[in-house]
């Protein structure tokens, strides 16, 4: 066993014979991602004793995002210049693209992005940010043990007093348990904490690291600096027939480049490799690229089933943080879960510490959890954001078919060089997007159904 | 519209899982819950959805699938992408499987 901490921890050989050992943390807390370590931070802090229990060699090695990360919340937790962060986004770039190789794309740069705070958007490598963390949380006091497994709860009653690890004798216990294991929540589906979602509700994701010079990601992405850019694609050109979307980042030195859709689609036979492929050639996106070294192949689920899926966020001795409650906001504009898995981890952590401040840990005890989530922009995205998931699906031939193709045509036409008249051209673009919206009447009925997209 | 045809990259699964980290665990840490299931199932998700190529079911075998749970990314697909619930998934022992560099 390894620990990261300062102090070498050995977990007890027999419980009999230690045991004083098991209540010797105020919480434990299973996974060491960004909502686990947010909580061990956020509790050591306030002077808690709290172990964190992480499978893997170190933090990060299981982790896979996009990825951007949200660092609101964060930059209140730790010194947030100091963090091994890649590039600020200076652009965010929302493309349509067809499978026959039409591009339509919308690029947003605005000149804020660039001083401080850069809009509390980095790009970063989770294998180096998850460490870096998760060592913050060591330092305020937590105690790290990596390469160890949290295989279930131990209950008194229907309190929950402690959790099994994949250690010999592994078992100990603490008055609350914090569950930040990520979308593969073995942990709280095995102790009925919350339903295996659908696969509707969740999102497989495959993605590639490729290997540039840092000139050559400058001058491709238009970069100085630190600047850095996060590019969105939707249309049948980026994900075929599936709901979903894929996207491009620019790290220092790699670019990531991935997709991510229903597993009901990949399930109905498109395949993610396939799906990778078709992307990364398809012409607006393979010169991004080009030359580029495959160095890492990975891939994750992400929940997506938004606020309507959240299962009970607080039990007698437990509480449910980040993806592990399904806190992710995925739906082609927008594909954010770090922010919220921080947040979430903040707002448990801040209710454990004055739960246990009164010397309890149940349910009722625990409740400014769920309140102060419900109260913060995570609930309330999800909240905002439920009724696109859905609306996407019912209408993915039109938005990911018909208005990719007809923009392209409608642009073909508009800029057609050609003696023909400019009005003429212009009617004819006009013409092509009417056709795709279904006349008038359907363009108005869908601007309403979207309408929200901006309010 | 252009009539070029994109071009699929000159990449193999084996190449990508190339540039994969592993630390051997030694047994599967997957499996199916009923293998009479897997007999009797005929779409295969579990072979569609997977990233990896872990799961495969040879064309005139018994219907149940090979596992090549070495080359698994841990990524859960699977779990979902079965319809009748049979992949069994736990995570691999003391620290073993996969190991991103990356992430
Ligand atoms: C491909 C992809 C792209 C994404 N892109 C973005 C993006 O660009 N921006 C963004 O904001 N969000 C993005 N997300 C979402 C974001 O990654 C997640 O919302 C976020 O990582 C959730 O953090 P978490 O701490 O809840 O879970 P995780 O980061 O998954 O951490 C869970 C931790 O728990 C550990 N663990 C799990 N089970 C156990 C156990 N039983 N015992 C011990 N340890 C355990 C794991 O090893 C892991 O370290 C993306 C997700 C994916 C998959
Ligand atoms: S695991 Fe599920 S999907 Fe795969 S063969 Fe068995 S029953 Fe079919
Ligand atoms: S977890 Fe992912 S990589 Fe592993 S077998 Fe399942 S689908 Fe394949």
């Amino acid at each position: 066993m390894s620990a990261n901490g300062a102090e070498s921890l050995q977990l007890p050989k027999m419980v009999s014979e230690t045991p004083d050992y098991n209540d010797a943390y105020d919480a434990i807390i299973v996974g060491a991602g960004l909502a686990g370590t947010a909580a061990a931070l956020t509790m050591a802090r306030e002077g808690l004793d709290v172990l964190m229990l992480e499978r893997g060699p170190a933090p990060g090695t299981k982790n896979v995002f996009g990825g951007v990360l949200y660092t609101p919340t964060i930059r209140e937790l730790v010194d947030i210049d100091s963090a091994p962060t890649e590039r600020y986004i200076a652009e965010k770039r929302f493309s349509m693209l067809t499978a026959d190789g039409d591009e339509t794309a919308v690029s947003v740069r605005p000149g804020a992005w660039r001083d401080e705070p850069h809009n509390d958007s980095y790009t970063v490598i989770r294998r180096r940010f998850d460490e870096w963390f998760a060592k913050q949380a060591v330092e305020a006091g937590a105690t790290l043990i990596t390469e160890t497994t949290v295989t279930g709860l131990i209950r008194d009653g229907k309190k929950i007093v402690g959790v099994e690890t994949d250690r010999p004798d592994g078992e100990i216990r603490a008055p609350v348990v914090v569950l930040a294991e990520g979308a593969n929540s073995l942990v709280s589906e095995g102790a009925d904490l919350k339903e295996s979602p659908d696969r509707e509700d969740v999102a497989v994701s495959v993605k590639e690291v490729f290997k540039l010079d840092r000139d050559t990601i400058d001058d491709r992405f238009r970069l100085d600096g630190d600047a850095g850019a996060a590019y969105h694609y939707f249309g049948d050109g980026a994900v075929g027939q599936a709901v979903g979307g894929g996207f491009v980042y620019t790290n220092k030195r790699t670019v990531s480049v991935g997709v991510a859709y229903r597993v009901e689609d990949a399930a109905q036979g498109q395949t993610p490799e396939e799906t990778l492929d078709a992307f990364e050639s398809h012409p607006a996106v393979a010169p991004l690229i080009r030359g580029g070294r495959r160095i890492e192949y990975s891939a994750h689920v992400i929940p997506e089933g938004g606020a309507d899926a959240m299962p009970d966020l607080v039990h007698d001795g437990a509480v449910v943080v980040g993806d592990a409650a399904g806190l992710v906001l995925n739906n082609g504009v927008h594909l954010e879960g770090t922010n919220m898995a921080v947040e979430s981890g903040f707002h448990a952590g801040k209710a454990i510490v004055s739960a246990l401040a009164d010397d309890r840990s149940d349910e009722a005890a625990l409740a400014d959890y769920p309140r102060d989530l419900e109260n913060s922009f995570v609930v309330e995205n999800l909240r905002h954001y439920d009724w696109f998931q859905q609306t996407i699906a019912d209408d993915r031939e039109f938005l990911f078919e018909d208005l990719p193709r007809a923009l392209a045509d409608a642009e073909t036409e508009y800029f057609s060089m050609d003696r023909t008249s400019k009005d003429e051209h212009t009617d004819a673009a006009r013409d092509r997007l009417l056709e795709a919206a279904g006349g008038w009447f359907g363009a108005a009925k869908r601007a309403w159904r979207f309408r929200r997209m901006l309010s | 519209m252009s009539t070029a045809q994109p071009q699929v990259p000159d990449v193999s699964i084996e190449d990508r899982l190339y540039t994969v980290k592993y630390r051997d665990a030694g047994e599967s840490h997957l499996g199916v819950a009923n293998p009479d299931v897997c007999t009797d199932c005929t779409t295969n998700e579990c072979a569609k959805v997977c990233p990896a190529a872990v799961w495969t079911v040879e064309e005139d075998g018994d219907g149940v699938p090979h596992i090549a749970y070495e080359n698994c990314l841990e990524c859960g697909t699977c779990r979902f992408g079965c319809p009748h619930d049979n992949v069994t998934w736990e995570y691999p022992k003391t620290g073993g499987g996969v190991v991103f560099k990356q992430g």
